[in-house]
């Protein structure tokens, strides 16, 4: 699942270039709800239009997850631009989703 | 939405059986962030780096399966069967949203969906519906209709959607079977109903026949009818046997039942496609007439035919009337004389309208009373007597029925069934003979008679009775007013005629150019001979020129003219002499068309005259030679 969002009325620190983050998550696991709910907040305040996210059920694809190296969800992974980054967890840690996709507030 | 929504499950360890459910995966986590989230309950799943089998964990485990229950308790609302089948389009698998299993699902598992037995569907329809699984395409409300176990019909909804695998290769569909019997036979009896109030929003009584002419159904009109109505199909409402009940009519009835069961039995057999018939039935409202149709349905079931009937009672009493009138005007025509006229009406009235007898008084001026002049009536004791009592009576103006509708010409009736309403009959008794009355007045510009009708069906009359009898009144008014015209001219012809044949031997007429075109009368030239010819060229007329030149010059000027004498020669030289006298005659529009008029034979007196002239002629001789006439010298014979 890839999703590309837009917001003309993004406001704070914005990456300057665009990033690419796959989200793995559990069908609609109660953590995996959250954790797209929250980074769909973060990616509407700091990246407007500027992100690629492709979001992996892994009761669907549990092999891809495990290609990529991870083990839990959900779990946001930094793939662009370098150097990549994971955070764990549903996502609730604001400043810590931010570090890892190289936004500083 | 706020990103820092606090966690929806902080505990996701909470019973004995998850804490050592977390001790097993947290063994399977080499991270230190991984360890730190699933302590902190931030995590859904554990993937098995080993197996690659994804390990759900026990609070992510309970939501997922409340939702998925909840699921499927929407989508059971949605559908009656989930289904899935294999690559080859097979059932692998059927389950009812209730778990129930129906004849339909049984032995499903393996068959195609063409493999069942359906009733609907064509070969073309199964090959459409291939052609679309073949093209992996979505498809939805592929409907079709089975016969059940218990021989009802069943209606089927079916959509599904293609299934690949993750190398999208294809699997199979999978989708959802609705049953929507209900819908189908309420949209079936949709126009059902819409025909259903059409119908009985209808005024004429209908219903319709099955092959054996029970009433499959009928409208409110009929069942109204049915109930309320005397006659032929009587209280045969949906459910009966209308073509029994008609073989059953018996008495006055027998005719009509007969007749209308073998129009009935000839559209149901499809020897006719309408049948139409009127008959007539005796209600307490009085006599009532109903048309009948016939129609022949074909491909509509069970229904074979449709009856419709219709009251005609107004129109046919109208007709009936009208009849009447005309057979009034035919009487009169034929009559030749006023008693003839009269006893003719009466008895066509009673005839036509079943009245027993009918009466006529004339206003005898002279007397300042109404007097019975004629009657009819039905061959009855009864009724000769009451005629007969009817011979001497008399009505002043403004006494009795009869002379009260003289003094105000507006018609009267006693209804026979008054007798109960208080109405003393007995006190009309002479009038009506203790049955109904209608009285009417006679007109001719003004009243000059009142006829009498007496009869236990006498009803009270409508606008169009009312109409009849005063134009039946006014016919017979106006009749008998030519007639007493005709008589009073016939006795005056009489009168002149015989004074004609007292002063003239024949009567004459010409047309425009003076040829006779009638001689009445006359036996001197023989009717047969002189007919087209004038009198100047009459057979062996003796000719004077000057006279006839006259003669001629008035009837040119169309004078009329009187004594014009005129002989004619005897072939022994004896001569015959005439008188004629005449007018000239002229049509409605003033043209002239001949001359009428008498000749007298003139030839005694005209002798008489000449033989005079001769002897005085003979004396005046003798006395001038002084020679007397001699008595004994024969005289010729003139007459």
């Amino acid at each position: 699942m890839v999703r590309k969002k837009k917001d003309p009325g993004a406001s704070g620190p914005v990456a300057a270039t665009a990033v690419v983050m796959v989200l793995y998550i559990t069908d609609s696991g109660p953590n995996s709800v959250r954790a797209v709910a929250n980074l769909e907040a973060i990616c509407k305040e700091h990246l407007q239009d500027n992100f690629r996210l492709e979001i992996i059920d892994v009761l669907q694809y549990p092999l891809r997850a495990l290609a990529d190296g991870i083990v839990v969800t959900p779990s946001l992974a930094k793939l662009f631009p370098l150097p990549t980054a994971t955070v764990v967890g549903n996502l609730s840690d604001k400043s810590d989703v931010l570090r890892a996709l190289g936004i500083v507030e | 939405m706020d990103p820092a929504v606090p966690l929806m499950n902080p505990a996701p360890f909470g019973t004995d059986v998850d804490r050592g459910f977390k001790k097993a995966i947290l063994r399977l986590v080499k991270g230190g962030p991984e360890r730190l989230a699933i302590e902190a309950g931030q995590i859904d799943a554990i993937i098995d780096p080993e197996s690659g089998k994804v390990i759900l964990l026990p609070a992510t485990q309970r939501v997922l399966i409340e939702r998925k229950a909840g699921f499927r308790s929407l989508i059971g609302l949605a559908f009656d069967w989930y289904w899935e089948l294999d690559d080859q389009y097979r059932f692998v698998s059927y389950r009812g949203a209730t778990g129930d299993v129906d004849d339909f699902s049984e032995g499903i598992i393996g068959k195609a969906l063409w493999e069942l037995s359906t009733d609907n569907m064509s070969e073309a329809d199964w090959r459409t519906h291939r052609q679309q699984l073949e093209w992996r395409v979505i498809f939805r409300d592929f409907e079709f209709r089975r016969v059940d176990r218990a021989g009802g019909e069943q209606y089927l909804s079916i959509s599904g959607e293609p299934i690949f695998d993750d190398r999208n290769q294809f699997k199979g569909y999978r989708g959802i079977t609705r049953d929507i019997t209900e819908r189908r036979q309420a949209a079936a009896q949709e126009p059902h109903r819409f025909d259903r109030a059409a119908l009985d929003a209808l005024e004429t009584p209908i219903a319709v026949l099955g092959e054996s002419g029970v009433v499959l159904s009928a409208n409110k009109a009929w069942n109204r009818f049915a109930a309320t109505h005397s006659g032929v199909g009587v209280g045969v409402a949906a459910g009966y046997n209308y073509l029994a009940v008609c073989d059953e009519a018996c008495g006055t009835e027998q005719v009509d039942g007969r007749t209308i069961a073998a129009g009935i039995r000839q559209v149901i057999g499809g020897e006719r496609a309408i049948f139409r018939y009127d008959y007539a039935c005796n209600s307490l409202r009085g006599r009532s007439w109903f048309a009948l149709t016939v129609t022949g349905i074909a491909g509509n079931g069970n229904a074979c035919a449709v009856v419709s009937c219709e009251d005609i009672t107004e129109r046919k009493n109208g007709e009936l009337l009208l009849e009447l009138e005309f057979t009034v005007a035919r009487c009169l025509a034929d009559a030749g004389t006023a008693t003839a006229a009269l006893k003719s009406v009466i008895r066509v009235v009673c005839e036509t309208q079943g009245w027993n007898c009918g009466r006529y008084f004339c206003m005898d001026q002279s007397a300042g009373a109404l007097r019975f002049i004629e009657s009819w009536g039905v061959p009855s004791a009864i009724i000769e007597q009451f005629l007969e009592n009817s011979r001497g009576m008399a009505f002043r103006p403004g006494a009795g029925l009869a002379g009260r509708v003289y003094q105000t010409g507006q018609p009267l009736w006693i209804v026979d069934n008054a007798r109960g309403a208080g109405v003393s009959l007995t006190a009309l008794a002479p009038e009506t003979g203790e049955d109904g009355a209608c009285v009417f007045p006679v007109t001719a510009d003004k009243v000059i008679g009142v006829l009498a009708f007496s009869g236990s069906k006498v009803r009270e009359p409508d606008h169009r009775m009312l109409q009849a009898v005063q134009s039946i009144g006014n016919q017979l008014g106006r009749f008998l007013q030519r007639q007493q015209t005709a008589d009073v001219l016939r006795r005056s012809e009489m009168r002149f005629r015989v004074l004609t044949n007292l002063t003239s031997d024949w009567y004459w007429e010409q047309d425009r150019d003076f040829r006779l075109t009638q001689v009445v009368g006359c036996s001197a030239f023989g009717t047969t001979d002189i007919l087209g010819l004038t009198h100047w060229d009459l057979p062996h007329v003796v000719l004077v020129d000057a006279g006839w030149a006259e003669h001629k010059a008035q009837l040119a000027a169309r004078w009329s003219f009187c004594d014009f004498e005129f002989a004619t020669a005897y072939p022994d030289g004896e001569h015959a002499y005439y008188s004629i006298s005449g007018e000239p005659v002229y049509d409605e529009a003033g043209t002239f068309t001949g001359y009428c008029g008498t000749g007298v034979d003139i030839t005694k007196r005209k002798r008489a005259e000449i033989a005079l002239r001769e002897s005085e002629a003979r004396m005046r001789a003798a006395m001038a030679s002084g020679h007397p006439v001699g008595r004994g010298r024969s005289r010729r014979k003139t007459s």
